[in-house]
C-alpha cells in the first residue's frame, strides 16, 4: 500500500508550569510519498519527530495539520483499529497475562473471528516469525528476542496493510540485533507489507532499508535509497549522520579551481574556478583518503589503529571540526613507522563541499 | 614443624570452632539484637501471644467463671453448646451470627470491590477535577465508623411523628417518590422493631436490617479501594492501551481483558483482606443498630457474639465463638489465596 504524508504537521503545546511557553514542533510541514512494499526506515537523532511520524501514521496521534493517504484513502481521522495496520512497539507491549498465543490471537479475538479460525491464523504467523514452539508461554519466560517476534507476529496477524516497528532493535543486545534486523527484512520480503520503522541507528537503517527518510528536528533532511544519500548527502547535517566512523570535517576554502584546507589544495573545484574565494566545510570520507607519499594533504599523525581488513590512521590536522581525523587505508600498505607526518591524496568521490553558513551542500 | 603444616593448623582451627560454638554463646552474642526488639517482644507477648494462648485454653474449660477463675473439667461443651445455640444464657445466637456475617462480607466485598474498580476507572480517564473527585471519595476513609453508622441509620430510619403523621427518613421518602413504598403503612421499617423479616428454618432472617447494614457496608468500603485501584491504575503502562487500540479492542474488552488482568494483584488483595475485614465487622453494625445489634443480636456479627459473651461473664463461650471465627477466616483466606493462585497472573 502506498503512503502519502501531504504537509502533516504536529504541534505539541507547551508542558504546564514549564518556564518555556514556546509550542514545539515535532513534525514541520513533511510530504513525502513511500512506495508500495518497501522497507521504508525513518533516521534521526532522538527528538527529530520520527517516532511521532511513526504513531501519527499508526493513528495514535492526531496531526495538528496535514494529511496521510493510504493508496487514495484518506486516513488522516481514522481510528488506528480501521487503518489496517500493525504496530510492534519499542518495549513490545505484550500483554503479561496472556499466553504468546492469546497475545497473537487478541487482534482477531477483537474482529470476531472464530475461534478455530484464529488459532490457525495464529499460528501461521507465529511460523513466520519462527516461534511456533513458544505458543503456550507467558511474554515473562522469553528472552528479548523472542518477545520482538511475538510482538511482530501479532502485529502480522490481521494481515494489515502496512506495518509499523518503533526503534525495533533498540532493545536488544549487539548480536541479536543484527540477526533480528536480517528477520525483519526476510518477513518483509516475505510478505511484501510496506513497512516503516524508526531508528536513530544508521548503520542499521543503511543495512536494511530499502528507502531512507532522514530527519532533523522535525524537518525532512533527505529521501532515498541508502547508498545514494550517503554518496550525495544533501547537507552537512546528513553527510555527518551516516557513515562509521564518520565524516571528516574541515575548515576550507575555494578558490581558483581548488579546495583550499590549510593553504594545501587538496581537491580540484572546478566550479570555483570563475568565483570569488569562498569559505566552505569539506567533508571527506573516511575511505576518501588515499596514502600518497607525493599527495596534497598532509596530516599530523597521532596513532594507527588496526583492525585486520584495514588501518585507521587517526590524525590531527588545525582546520579539522573535531578533535580528530579519521582515514581508513587497506591493511596492506605499507606506512612509514613512527612517522610524525603522512600525506594523502583525496578520492574525489568521497569529498563534499558544503556552505559555511547554511550547511547546504555544494557542487566540487 | 613446616611453615606449611603451621599454616594448615592455622586455617583449619576458626572453621572447627565456628562449628562447635555453644548455643549459650551464640545467645550472648546476639544479646544486642534481642535488647533491640525487646520491647516489641514484650507487647506482643503481653497483648498477642498470652490472649492467643489464654483463648485455646480457655475455651476448653467446662463452666468456667472468670469471677472465681473456677471450672468443672476440660472437654468440648463449649463448643457444642456455642454451635447448637445452647448456651442456656438467653444471649446471641451463634449460626444466626455467623449467617449474618456471611451475607454480609460476601455481598458487600465483592459488590464494594466491583464498584470501586468501575470508579477508579473513570477517575483515571477524567482529566478535570480528578483530584478534586479523588479527595471527595477518600473523605469517609476518614470519618468515624460510629459516626457514619449513626448518620447512616437517620437515612434509613423512622424518626418520628409530625402532625400525627410518621415522618420518615430520606430512602423511604426517595421509594414513595418513585411509588415503590408498601401501602400500608406507606414505608418500610429498616431499623426498628417493625422490621421486615423472612423465617427460614429456624432462624430468622432481617432482610431489611440486612440492605441497611450491605449499603453501609458497600459504602465505607469504597474509599480505601478506590486508593489502592485508582494508584493500581496509575501505574499501567500506558503502551498497553495503545495496543489494544490498535488491535482494534473495545473499551469494555480494554476493562475486562487488559486493565482488570494488569492491577489483579492489587484486586486479590483487596479481596483477601476485605474478607478478613468482613468477617470482623462490629463497630459499623454498632453504629446502625446499637449495642444490641438489632434487638437479640437479630443482626449480630460474629465478633459482636463473642464481645456480648465476654460482657456477660461466659468467657468459656467467647473462647470457643472466637476459635471458630478463626478457623472460618482462615479456611476462606486458603481458599481465596489458592483461587488468587490461578487467577492472578505474572
Amino acid at each position: 500500500m502506498k503512503i502519502t504524508l501531504q504537509n502533516l504537521t504536529k504541534i505539541f503545546p507547551p508542558r504546564k508550569g514549564s518556564a518555556d511557553k514556546k509550542d514545539v514542533y515535532a513534525v514541520n510541514d513533511m510530504s513525502f510519498e513511500i512506495p508500495s512494499g518497501k522497507l521504508v526506515g525513518l533516521l534521526g537523532p532522538s527528538g527529530c519527530g520520527k517516532s511521532t511520524t511513526l504513531f501519527m501514521l499508526s493513528g495514535l496521534e492526531m496531526p495538528t495539520s496535514g494529511k496521510i493517504l493510504f493508496d487514495d484513502q484518506d486516513v488522516t481521522d481514522l481510528a488506528p483499529e480501521k487503518r489496517g495496520i500493525g504496530l510492534v512497539f519499542q518495549n513490545y507491549a505484550l500483554y503479561p497475562h496472556m499466553t504468546v498465543e492469546k497475545n497473537i490471537m487478541f487482534p482477531l479475538t477483537n474482529m470476531r473471528v472464530p475461534k478455530e479460525k484464529a488459532k490457525e491464523k495464529a499460528l501461521d504467523a507465529a511460523r513466520l516469525v519462527q516461534i511456533e514452539e513458544l505458543m503456550n508461554r507467558k511474554p515473562s519466560e522469553l528472552s528479548g528476542g523472542q518477545q520482538q517476534r511475538v510482538a511482530i507476529a501479532r502485529a502480522l496477524v490481521k494481515m494489515p496493510n502496512v506495518l509499523l516497528l518503533d526503534e525495533p532493535l533498540s532493545n536488544l543486545d549487539a548480536r541479536l540485533r543484527l540477526q533480528t534486523r536480517e528477520e525483519i527484512k526476510r518477513i518483509q520480503t516475505e510478505t511484501g507489507i510496506t513497512t516503516v520503522f524508526v531508528t536513530h541507528d544508521q548503520e542499521e537503517a543503511m543495512s536494511i532499508c530499502d528507502i531512507m527518510v532522514v530527519m532533523k528536528s522535525g524537518f525532512v533532511q533527505q529521501i532515498g535509497e541508502p547508498q545514494r544519500i550517503y554518496d550525495d548527502p544533501a547537507n552537512k547535517f546528513v553527510a555527518n549522520f551516516l557513515g562509521t566512523p564518520p565524516i571528516n570535517l574541515f575548515h576550507g576554502t575555494t578558490a581558483g579551481g581548488y579546495v583550499l584546507i590549510g593553504g594545501e589544495a587538496v581537491a580540484e573545484s572546478p566550479s570555483s574556478a570563475a568565483e570569488e574565494p569562498k569559505n566552505v566545510v569539506v567533508g571527506v570520507r573516511p575511505e576518501g583518503f588515499v596514502y600518497d607519499p607525493e599527495g596534497p594533504f598532509t596530516l599530523r599523525t597521532d596513532h594507527i589503529e588496526v583492525t585486520g581488513r584495514d588501518k585507521t590512521v587517526i590524525s590531527r590536522h588545525d582546520a579539522s571540526e573535531k578533535p580528530l581525523v579519521r582515514s581508513i587505508i587497506d591493511a596492506d600498505i605499507p606506512l612509514p613507522e613512527g612517522a610524525n607526518e603522512l600525506r594523502f591524496r583525496l578520492k574525489p568521490n568521497k569529498v563534499f563541499l558544503f556552505d559555511a553558513e547554511t550547511e547546504e551542500r555544494l557542487p566540487l | 614443624m613446616s611453615r606449611n603444616n603451621v599454616n594448615a593448623a592455622a586455617a583449619e582451627e576458626p572453621a572447627v570452632k565456628a562449628h562447635k560454638t555453644p548455643f549459650r554463646v551464640i545467645l550472648f552474642q546476639s544479646f544486642k539484637g534481642w535488647m533491640f526488639v525487646l520491647p516489641a517482644v514484650l507487647l506482643m507477648c503481653l497483648f498477642t501471644f498470652y490472649p492467643i494462648i489464654n483463648a485455646f485454653v480457655g475455651a476448653f474449660k467446662q463452666n468456667y467463671l472468670a469471677l472465681n477463675d473456677t471450672f468443672d473439667g476440660w472437654g468440648f461443651e463449649n463448643f457444642i453448646r456455642v454451635l447448637a445455640g445452647d448456651t442456656g444464657t438467653g444471649g446471641a445466637n451463634f449460626v444466626q451470627c455467623l449467617v449474618n456475617t456471611m451475607v454480609f462480607t460476601f455481598i458487600s466485598v465483592p459488590v464494594s470491590t466491583l464498584l470501586a474498580l468501575l470508579i477508579s476507572v473513570a477517575l483515571n480517564n477524567i482529566k478535570r477535577l480528578q483530584k478534586f473527585y479523588q479527595s471527595v471519595l477518600f473523605l469517609p476513609y476518614l470519618t468515624n465508623a460510629l459516626a457514619m453508622g449513626a448518620v447512616f441509620a437517620t437515612f434509613f430510619t423512622v424518626i418520628g411523628t409530625r402532625n400525627n403523621v410518621e415522618t420518615v427518613g430520606l430512602v423511604n421518602n426517595v421509594l414513595s417518590i418513585f411509588g415503590l413504598a408498601p401501602a400500608n403503612p406507606g414505608y418500610i421499617d429498616w431499623i426498628g422493631v417493625r422490621s421486615p423479616t423472612w423465617e427460614l428454618w429456624n432462624l430468622t432472617i432481617p432482610w431489611a436490617k440486612y440492605i441497611v447494614v450491605i449499603v453501609y457496608e458497600i459504602w465505607s468500603g469504597l474509599p480505601f479501594k478506590i486508593l489502592i485501584l485508582f494508584s493500581a491504575l496509575q501505574s499501567v503502562n500506558k503502551q498497553y492501551y495503545d495496543a489494544a487500540k490498535v488491535d482494534g479492542a473495545s473499551k469494555s474488552t480494554i476493562l475486562w481483558k487488559i486493565t482488570t488482568p494488569l492491577i489483579s494483584p492489587m484486586i486479590s488483595y483487596l479481596l483477601i483482606t476485605g474478607l478478613m475485614g468482613g468477617m470482623k465487622q462490629y463497630s459499623a453494625v454498632v453504629g446502625l443498630f446499637g449495642q444490641d445489634m438489632g434487638g437479640d443480636y437479630q443482626v449480630g456479627t460474629m465478633v459482636g457474639y463473642i464481645y456480648q459473651y465476654v460482657e456477660n461473664g461466659f468467657t468459656g463461650y467467647a473462647f470457643a465463638g472466637s476459635l471458630l471465627l478463626f478457623a472460618i477466616i482462615m479456611v476462606f483466606t486458603i481458599i481465596n489465596l489458592r483461587v488468587s493462585k490461578k487467577r492472578v497472573h505474572y
